[in-house]
């Protein structure tokens, strides 16, 4: 269980994955909405840095074998655009709750703000408030034991989650699989990764395959903290072994994973966002990172926060932006690294899943937002890390580049207002080839939590339409009574756009290229273009 | 691991949540955090001078999780380690069945890592004699028995905690004196050389 990852095992699990070294195409000024993926504002001048999957069907399409049938995304490149009442037709032609009012939903939603926050083990399972929170998820055994629990403790719900694996055994042993019930105001979610089960039950309008990517996290975020090896081995010695064991204080990484899910475009969009900054500056600081290597080190990864600042890595090992995340989420839900060096053991699942890198973890100064990740593949080599730390901030402090990066992590975000488009309230752009996104601040209708979590709403059923599984959309417009929404989507970017109820269709069509044109002006500072390896 | 920064390896050992971190912190930064438990996540390094008389012995603290996830993890953590601090909560009788569990670790891996027992959360039992679990003359007997010292601090109150570590300075300082340091861990350095030499001889 303690075998180490060898850092051969290249992670290129899909052909089309493979990120081959692109042709330089001509970098357009005043990009067209219909550029090609690698000359899209954003895309990155060499090779990406991530192993990135290309569209939400990829990134799926290797966790189980429903997906290989599924159409290629846009193979038609005709340009669809759907109406508010026509887009939801065709997603009710599916199955059934997933063309509800919008109007309807959102007052739901208003009724819950308590939904998120801290985690309340005490929380009683049998109240009308445990049921009504919006998002559901429990991890079991194939036992049916309880592993984990979003509300109230395992203990108060190992009946319900009984009942819940004797339903999927109840169906396998027809050697059918089950996937999901969809009921009137829920959907109930079922993933099935041996040896463990993970049950979704949402009140919210993501689709079925969104929900099972995100029990795919759960799943991952598990496995990243244990080894897929090292949970087959305990539970082929032990079926009904009680894995909270070895969990015991993981819950709020999980948690916190789930509230990321709820809020954090980049985990909906497979991307990753930068700490703007200017490219004169992040270049230093990636050649610093670049020198201060180790034989061991795979991956240097500098974090602003939630933001990258910049990824070093071994040439030909990439990193998939899954694995991002769940370092992310693990840095950011713990304020362990904060008190010294953290030295940890990491699986990094999209990249091996039977075996421990090794990471050491540390923020640049005590009260800094500056995290260095140091992945390495020697549990041996804490020393030899630390010491590619220091070599690394003597050469940032000598080339006055800490200052600039300084200076950017006091404004680590832009207003939407610099972009000038009137009406335009918020965005998020995703430049496929990178993999990295760009999205200015929330504005102020969006600011609290609850509507902070609507918006997010909008653009994952917007994202859902654009990644349906058999009816995939290349842009929708719709006109709600709060705001108007406008999604675009090409091979070479993903594009979502929030507007004031006030605007028309006919402004939102026109600031696609007025804001490809923004991006692209400001793609140096927005975006990492040249990814640095050692 | 081996580090050229640091004297003595010391590693913290117990079950989670006992005060290990708090302990470090106390010791380290003069504070005592208030707010949510957060369980350390692998291991944490921090090293720390400290006067002994004319000399400074710095102390290279490993902080680790005591979470079982991490167990099969925990060698390299004390592998070479001149002492070991093994704390228990002296609230939780439980906690007391780990040390024993690491005590019997050591004895059979680090036969010359000093073992330091540690019961925390004493302001606890201060205030309220009764929620104490475990009993401190029983706790001496076992030291006494494995050749070991005991403490019992409050990271919260700070009581104990520099003495503690003071301790731990000062015994390594005298032994260091008397013995010479077993080899230490592997450098490095010296495995290129060593890796270099195999292949010469080939
Ligand atoms: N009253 C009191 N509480 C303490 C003391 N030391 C620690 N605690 C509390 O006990 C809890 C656990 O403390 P930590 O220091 O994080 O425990 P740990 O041993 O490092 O735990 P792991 O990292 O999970 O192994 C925290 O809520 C602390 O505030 C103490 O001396 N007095
Ligand atoms: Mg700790």
């Amino acid at each position: 269980m303690e075998a180490d990852v060898h850092n051969t095992n290249a992670p290129v699990e899909n052909g089309s994955l493979a990120p081959v070294d692109r042709l330089r195409h001509e970098r357009s000024d005043s990009p067209t909405p219909g550029l090609v993926e690698g000359t899209e504002p954003g895309a990155g001048q060499d090779s990406a840095m991530f192993v990135h999957a290309q569209s939400f069907e990829d990134l799926t399409a290797d966790d189980g074998e429903q997906e290989q049938e599924l159409s290629e995304e846009g193979t038609d490149g005709t340009l669809e655009t759907q109406e508010q009442e026509s887009g939801e037709s065709r997603d009710g032609g599916g199955e059934s709750g997933e063309a509800q009012d919008t109007q309807a939903e959102e007052e739901q939603e208003d009724e819950e703000a308590q939904s998120s926050g801290g985690r309340d083990k005490e929380e009683d399972v049998t109240s009308e408030a445990w049921r009504r929170h919006r998002k559901h998820v429990f991890v079991l055994s194939e036992a049916g034991k309880p592993i984990y629990s979003r509300y109230g403790t395992e203990e108060a719900l190992s009946s319900t989650m009984g009942v819940m694996m004797a339903l999927v055994s109840f169906v396998e042993a027809e050697k059918n699989v089950i996937r999901s019930i969809h009921a009137e105001d829920y959907k109930v979610v079922f993933l099935r990764k041996s040896p463990l089960v993970l049950v979704g039950v949402s009140r919210t309008r993501q689709s079925e395959r969104e929900l099972t990517r995100e029990l795919l996290y759960i799943y991952y975020q598990i496995i990243s903290l244990l080894t897929l090896t090292q949970l087959n081995h305990i539970f082929q010695h032990k079926q009904n072994y009680d894995l909270r064991r070895l969990l015991a204080g993981s819950e709020h990484l999980t948690d916190n994973l789930l509230r990321l899910l709820d809020r954090d475009p980049g985990l909906l969009l497979s991307a990753v966002t930068c700490l703007p900054l200017p490219s004169s500056s992040r270049d230093v600081i990636s050649s610093s990172l670049q020198a201060a290597k180790a034989k061991s080190l795979v991956f240097s990864i500098l974090l602003a926060g939630n933001r990258l600042v910049t990824l070093v890595r071994k040439k030909d090992q990439f990193l998939h932006h899954m694995d991002l995340h769940l370092l992310f989420n693990l840095v950011g839900s713990s304020s362990s690294f904060r008190e010294g060096e953290g030295w940890t053991p990491i699986c990094l699942p999209k990249f091996n899943t039977a075996g421990f890198f090794h990471a050491h973890i540390s923020y640049l100064e005590p009260a800094s937002d500056l995290c260095l990740i140091l992945v390495s593949t020697d549990r041996e080599d804490f020393f030899n890390l630390s010491d590619c730390k220091r070599r690394f901030l003597e050469r940032l402090r000598r080339r006055s580049a800490y200052q600039a990066l300084q200076e950017a992590l006091r404004t680590p975000s832009y207003s939407v207002s610099q972009v000038g488009i009137a009406e335009l309230r918020h965005f998020v752009y995703k430049s496929k080839s990178s993999g990295l996104y760009t999205s200015p601040e929330i504005p102020i209708p969006y600011q609290s939590e609850e509507e902070q979590e609507r918006l997010m709403g909008l653009y994952q059923y917007l994202h859902s339409c654009m990644h349906h599984p058999t009816r995939p959309l290349r842009s929708i417009y719709r006109c709600g009574e709060r705001e108007n929404l406008l999604a675009w989507v090409t091979s070479g970017f993903e594009l979502y756009l929030c507007f004031s109820p006030l605007g028309t269709k006919e402004q939102a069509m026109a600031a696609i290229s007025k804001l490809l044109k923004w991006i692209r002006k400001e793609e140096d500072r927005l975006f990492i273009l040249s990814p640095q390896t050692y | 691991m081996s580090s050229h920064r640091v004297d003595a390896k010391v590693v913290m050992l117990g079950k989670e949540s006992v005060g290990k971190t708090s302990l470090v912190e106390r010791f380290v930064h003069h504070r005592f955090l208030v707010g949510p438990y957060q369980n350390t996540i692998g291991a944490a390094f921090v090293a720390k001078p400290v006067q002994v008389g004319d000399k400074v012995v710095t102390l290279g603290i490993w902080d680790t999780a005591g979470s079982e996830r991490y167990e099969a993890m925990s060698r390299i953590y004390y592998r070479g380690a001149k002492a070991a601090i093994v704390c228990y909560d002296l609230t939780d009788s439980s906690s007391f069945l780990r040390v024993r569990f690491w005590v019997k670790e050591l004895q059979n891996c680090e036969e010359h890592c000093k073992i330091y027992l540690c019961g925390t959360k004493n302001d606890l039992v201060e205030a309220d004699r009764s929620v104490r679990q475990v009993d401190y003359h029983d706790v001496q007997d076992f030291a006494d028995e494995i050749k070991a010292q005991l403490f019992e601090t409050s990271s919260k109150t700070g009581a104990n905690v520099d003495k503690l570590f003071q301790k731990v300075a000062v015994d390594f300082n005298s032994t260091a004196f008397q013995v010479l340091t077993e080899e230490k861990g592997v450098d490095l350095g010296q495995k290129k050389d060593a890796y270099f030499y195999s292949c010469c001889h080939h």
